[in-house]
């Protein structure tokens, strides 16, 4: 799977002509394995993950998943995409991760009973079918965010999008979610504050104020990153 | 706090059709407002408690007596002053014996059973331009909703408290809005970005 960014910039709905945008316009090819996004809060991450799965378009120019426009055929990228939350308890929206699970397959399974048994699957996948029944609430963090990945897996999208998924899980639940996502035979791009996990990745974006200031291998962009961080100049990407 | 949460069981009371439990509900809530009687009342509570109790949810009563009493003891009072003590007990009976008997159903019913359920419902308002689907998934977030806002409620109280501010009425409901303006646009984009809701052509 490519995802395409050509021209793409993004502006606040409400923004002044004079204003800098959310992100500069810029192309992008990605169709790695493994893509980490790095940068500082605010930087623009976030808006890049969005513009993948059409939560977010574009103010000008175009993004396509393998060959699908955002614009035009959004219902067919989000099957395509899925997409996981940093706030996990933001994203299950029903009151039990297996009802949320079901809820997932609702559109690609009718049958009651066969859905069932789908979402039984996708849960055991991950270990979480003892916790199927229990209210959201009653789970820890790292259980949310497993049934969170798990409800966003079980329609078995082609590219798997995650906007900083190991923010509020602790040091044990961090390297469970790295090892599950290594394994997933997924496409995966993330967003991250870990330059650990980060390194996980086949190819590290670097965004600050809204510009890609480097793209390249995780020991290069992570260095550059740790300069940028430090308040030191880095070394522009090239369009 | 989970005011909707389906609990698992095997009773008589789970093991009933949804079509029968609903109508029961329906049919006895009906007959019971169009008595208006405390005798009435009395009845429609009795065989509520004895519903809760085959369905082994005795337990399950009390909360929403933890949750309404305030709204039940303004409208009680109201009720006793305009109308009297018997009208008071009818009317408040009523409207609660009525929320027992339409939670013991969301209690006892998976909520994908019970989407389902809405779902085949609302199917035949299709000729009219009526999306089936969509009216469930408002019903499944609706009662999704309740517990995170009495959660969202408790922490902002928590939070003027630690303030000092637990007496001023800004500082408890303007933060309750906010998030629950944040929470709806958090769960739009949750399924929005799951493709929930969308039509099932590109």
């Amino acid at each position: 799977m490519t995802v395409q960014f050509r021209a793409v910039e993004v502006r606040a709905p409400d923004a002044d002509p004079g204003d800098a945008p959310i992100l500069h316009p810029f192309s992008l090819d990605l169709s790695e394995s493994r893509i980490a996004v790095i940068g500082a809060n605010g930087s623009g991450k976030s808006t890049l993950l969005r513009l993948v799965n059409g939560l977010l378009l574009p103010t000008s120019g175009r993004v396509s998943v393998d060959g699908a426009d955002t614009a035009r055929r959004g219902p067919l990228v989000r099957r395509r995409v899925g997409f996981v939350f940093t706030d996990p308890l933001s994203q299950l929206v029903m009151a039990t991760g297996r009802d949320d699970v079901e809820l997932s397959l609702r559109r690609s399974i009718r049958s009651a009973d066969e859905r069932r048994a789908a979402a039984e699957r996708a849960l055991e996948r991950f270990g979480l079918l003892g916790l199927a029944d229990r209210s959201i609430y009653d789970l820890s963090g790292g259980e949310r965010q497993l049934m969170a990945l798990a409800a966003v897996l079980a329609t078995d999208p082609a590219i798997l999008v995650a906007d900083e998924p190991s923010t509020l899980l602790d040091l044990r639940n961090t390297a469970r979610l790295r090892t599950i996502l290594a394994a997933l035979p997924q496409q995966v791009i993330y967003t991250t504050h870990d330059l650990e996990f980060a390194a996980d990745a086949d190819r590290v974006l670097v965004v600050d104020a809204g510009r890609i200031v480097q793209d390249g291998p995780p020991g290069e962009c992570i260095a550059a990153y740790r300069q940028l961080a430090a308040g030191k100049p880095t070394r522009q990407r090239a369009e | 706090m989970q005011l909707g949460a389906y609990r698992p069981g095997s009773s008589l009371v789970h093991r009933a059709p949804l079509g029968l439990k609903s109508a029961a509900v329906v049919l006895g809530s009906v007959a019971m407002l169009a008595a208006a009687h405390p005798l009435a009342t009395g009845a429609g509570a009795l065989l509520t408690v004895l519903a809760y109790a085959g369905a082994g949810l005795l337990r399950e009563l009390l909360l929403p007596v933890r949750l309404m009493w305030p709204v039940l003891l303004v409208l009680g009072g109201f009720q006793l002053w305009q109308a009297g003590p018997w009208t008071a007990v009818t009317v408040i009976g009523n409207i609660f014996v009525c929320v027992l008997a339409a939670r013991l159903l969301v209690l006892t019913v998976p909520m994908p059973r019970l989407l389902d359920g809405v779902v085949g419902l609302v199917r035949p308002l299709r000729v009219l331009g009526a999306d089936p689907e969509r009216f469930g998934l408002a019903l499944a977030l609706m009662l999704r909703s309740v517990p995170y806002l009495l959660g969202s409620s408790a922490d902002v109280r928590d939070s003027a408290k630690a303030r000092g501010l637990e007496r001023n009425p800004r500082a408890l409901a303007v933060p309750v809005v906010i998030r629950a303006v944040a929470y709806a646009q958090q769960t739009g984009d949750a399924l929005a970005a799951r493709g929930i809701g969308e039509p099932d052509r590109d």
